[in-house]
């Protein structure tokens, strides 16, 4: 899996005082001298047995860096999700309720920006003017107490919060953006079937129209979608977290790279995407659960 | 419902059409880059006195921190944003096609090797993999740009091309040219491909959505295109080192990426909706 | 007695983007329907039938312009508000519908989407919303209401179905009732009992009814009075009976002719 030069040693020793002969004898201690393919297929044994190895750029072992920036990463992406989510629902209910209106062109265009313009530069943007500039916001790390522990709970709270703000608004951003575009075209498609013209025979103000029968009926496929974009939702949390300072999973991982520490970078994104096989089930069953396929009775 | 019909609706689709001409526009642009480019991309003719000049007559969008003209570095670098974009593009596609419609019309343990595969790889965040890959084959240029990026986008490709051709195998059509003895290879060609290449049109188009961000991702983190050689995500790049103080480093280049993608996703929006057949009237 | 239900000169036409000429639906339709009378409208399909229907309730989709009057228990309902049009809707002039698994939200229960027609009118108890929609499912013939009320849609009979449809219809007495088709998707026996149903529950309250319907065997069991849509224009508008006996017009007469309807209304 290494196929570059170097290895942890030549990049963390870089410039330092210690002797060819001690780096040479820590490569053998730690395999780093041996072909790739072989340290492959070792670290791969390993792994079965449950061995995610020592990840050498931390001075740790890979299995405890994770236990501490999965974590961080589970609350970034999910409180991300859960904000996205929701506002990406609201704006597509807006759209499709003042359909062909200014809303719906304003809200349209400001969903389609929000696909297009890369993420990075959003989050570039947030940092620059809402912390920087104006200092609404902390530009980066999880906290600013420093010695955490003498402070009470909740003002611990409410700084992680603080801190939280930016890195997770930016990615509901791209969330929200994405979620109601599917949404709105979900809606206008459920807005032709019949029982909706029921709805409004009823009485009923196209409101509740839109969020009682419309909504229910075009949900499920945007939860199920959402399980297939986790993927990239975590790809986007690594530009997030590494603009932010947020240490979390991707930080984790970019650093192992930069470091060219392979155990922990292998270990990272199998993490990443055992997570993200997880959570499509989860989505998946989630959906089945708001939204089960209609019964093809007839 | 024909694939003639599914076009001609595209034709006389207002928003398609305007997103078809900007796209059209990006893509003459690139062509004929040198000719419409004022300046040369690379060369920095006084870095003292001409760094970071805002927008004049002679320079339209400005200067960077190097004296470079950023006109010309934007006509220029849609040359190897859009080339690599485009290549990956095709790559994905050809290769998303080739093998969904190979998994449909065999099925066995084809179907079954590449619909496992896909459920795999499609969990793998895409810009881990390929930042992974990147970072370890170290800096690449455009043609490996354009092998890595498009051999990991065929994903969503091949299910929408296996979905479409399963569904059409079981159609009356295809049943009958199969009962008057047209040979399989006769079936796919003639009969089903066209009839899905509006769907492959719609993968083709988010394909381009996807690819043109994920270069300039990768410029962020270093990894992409390399200087001097002037692409829209190191441009942008560079330009987020003067967010506050030369705001035309980076409205120009962001404007570019966000119109084209933008475009290759209204596209993508306009040709599901006439493949649907329009917005029925009761 | 002064109509119920007045209508003069109603046109509609549609703009189809693309086209330049609106289509024309509906020209020059007049009738009038007094309170607690039965009257059928007879056309082929593409006559504009079911626009006449969603026009009457107010629920052409939006690139549909209605012009001319409807007067409706004292009120223009052309030029009325839009909150005002929906406060009458279920509550004076209600619709019953075609399609009747369709015309269902396929994951709302029965019940619910029955007792949802009094929240919207203004009942604040769901507990109260529910019985009443108990109540009125088991009137319009539902067996064991109370439990198929807490079924989806998809887990009751077509003729349920309707039932359902005709309870949400009926629940607030409206002074007019639509029935759109209300048979045309039903088995032949079931649609007897629908139809037998429609005609007791017309009876009972003293409603008017106007039974949209390509099936003149359908209109002939049911209403005393028929009228003719041809191509958007009401070219007949007589008792029933005596549209069976002789049809004026050369359009009557084919529609007369595709039914042998086993009894003329008294």
């Amino acid at each position: 899996m290494q196929f570059a030069p170097g290895d942890p040693f030549a990049t963390a020793l870089e410039g330092s005082d210690v002797p060819p002969s001690v780096r040479a004898e820590w490569r053998e201690r730690f395999g780093f001298d041996q072909p790739p393919g072989e340290r492959f297929v070792r670290w791969a044994g390993a792994l079965a047995q449950g061995q995610l190895g020592y990840a050498a750029s931390r001075h740790r072992p890979v299995a405890e860096v994770l236990r501490e920036a999965l974590p961080r990463t589970l609350v970034l992406v999910s409180v991300a999700l859960i904000v996205g989510f929701a506002l990406g629902i609201a704006a597509a209910l807006g759209q499709v309720r003042y359909r062909r209106r200014w809303p719906d062109r304003l809200l349209g265009a400001i969903t389609l920006a929000g696909v297009a313009v890369p993420e990075f530069l959003v989050a570039l943007l947030a940092m620059t003017w809402l912390g920087a500039r104006w200092r609404i916001f902390p530009v980066a790390g999880l906290g600013s107490l420093g010695d955490a522990a003498a402070w009470p709970l909740w003002e611990r709270a409410i700084d992680f919060l603080w801190h939280l703000a930016l890195p997770a608004g930016v990615l509901a951003l791209t969330v929200a953006a994405r979620v109601a575009r599917h949404q709105r075209a979900a809606l206008l498609a459920v807005m032709h079937e019949d029982f909706i013209r029921t709805a409004r025979a009823k009485g009923l103000r196209e409101w509740d129209v839109l969020v009682r029968h419309a909504l229910p009926n075009a949900i499920g496929p945007v939860i199920a979608l959402l399980g297939l974009a986790l993927p990239s939702l975590v790809g986007g949390a690594v530009l997030i977290e590494r603009i932010f300072g947020w240490p979390g999973m991707g930080l984790t991982l970019f650093d192992a790279l930069l470091a060219r520490d392979y155990p922990l970078v292998l270990a990272a994104v199998l993490l990443a995407t055992i997570i993200a096989v997880v959570a499509r089930a989860l989505t998946d069953a989630v959906a089945e659960v708001v939204a089960p396929r209609r019964a093809s009775a007839q | 419902m024909s694939g003639a019909t599914t076009w001609q609706r595209l034709r006389d689709d207002a928003a398609a059409r305007t997103a078809g001409a900007v796209l059209g526009a990006v893509i003459l642009a690139a062509l004929f880059a040198p000719w419409l480019a004022p300046f040369d991309p690379t060369v920095q003719p006084d870095p003292v006195s001409l760094r970071l000049l805002a927008p004049t007559p002679t320079h339209p969008m400005g200067t960077d921190a190097f004296s470079r003209d950023v006109l010309s570095r934007l006509l220029h670098g849609a040359r190897i944003s859009l080339g690599v974009a485009a290549g990956a593009m095709l790559l994905s596609v050809v290769l998303g096609t080739t093998l969904g419609a190979l998994a449909a019309v065999i099925g066995g343990w084809v179907d079954a090797v590449v619909s496992g595969l896909v459920d795999v790889l499609i969990a793998m965040p895409r810009l881990l993999v390929v930042i992974a890959l990147v970072a370890t084959f170290g800096a690449l240029s455009p043609g490996w740009l354009v092998l890595l990026i498009g051999g990991s986008g065929w994903l969503t490709t091949a299910r929408i091309v296996r979905a479409e051709f399963r569904d059409h195998l079981q159609r009356d059509y295809v049943l009958a040219a199969r009962a008057l003895g047209a040979s399989r290879r006769r079936i796919i060609w003639r009969h089903l491909l066209p009839a899905v290449a509006p769907q492959i049109g719609v993968a083709a188009a988010l394909a381009l959505a996807a690819v043109i961000p994920l270069e300039a991702a990768l410029s962020f983190v270093g990894l992409g295109v390399q200087p001097p050689m002037p692409s829209w995500g190191n441009i942008l790049m560079d330009g987020t080192d003067y967010l506050t103080t030369a705001w035309w480093l980076v409205v120009f280049p962001v404007t570019a990426i966000a119109l084209t993608v933008g475009a290759a996703l209204v596209l993508a929006d306009r040709l599901r909706v006439a493949i649907a057949g329009g917005e029925r009237t009761p | 007695m002064t109509a119920l239900l007045q209508v003069e000169g109603l046109c509609v036409s549609v703009a189809h983007p693309g086209n330049s000429d609106p289509v024309s639906l509906l020209r020059d339709v007049r009738f009038a329907l007094s309170p607690g009378e039965t009257v059928g409208v007879l056309g082929a399909s593409g006559s504009g039938k079911t626009t006449l229907a969603l026009a009457l309730m107010g629920l052409l989709p939006r690139d549909f312009t209605a012009t001319g009057a409807v007067h409706f228990d004292g009120h223009e309902l052309l030029s009325l508000s839009e909150g005002a049009r929906r406060s009458l809707r279920a509550r004076r002039i209600s619709i019953v519908f075609q399609e009747p698994l369709t015309a269902l939200n396929p994951r709302q229960r029965i019940g619910a989407q029955v007792a949802e027609v009094a929240r919207a009118h203004g009942e604040r108890n769901a507990t109260r919303a529910h019985r009443l929609a108990v109540e009125m499912l088991s009137r319009t013939g539902l067996d064991d209401a109370d439990e198929r009320a807490h079924r989806f849609p998809h887990e009751v009979s077509g003729g349920e179905r309707q039932r359902a449809l005709l309870a949400m219809a009926l629940l607030l007495d409206p002074a007019l009732l639509i029935a759109d088709e209300p048979t045309s998707a039903l088995d032949v026996t079931v649609q007897a009992q629908v139809l037998q149903l429609l005609r007791a529950q017309q009876r009972e309250r003293g409603m008017a009814l106007l039974l949209v319907s390509h099936d003149l065997g359908v209109i002939a069991t049911t209403c005393a009075r028929t009228i003719v849509l041809h191509e958007g224009h009401v070219i007949e508008d007589t008792p029933t009976r005596q549209l069976l006996a002789a049809p004026e017009q050369p359009q009557s007469r084919a529609l007369v002719d595709a039914v042998r309807p086993p009894e003329p209304a008294p």
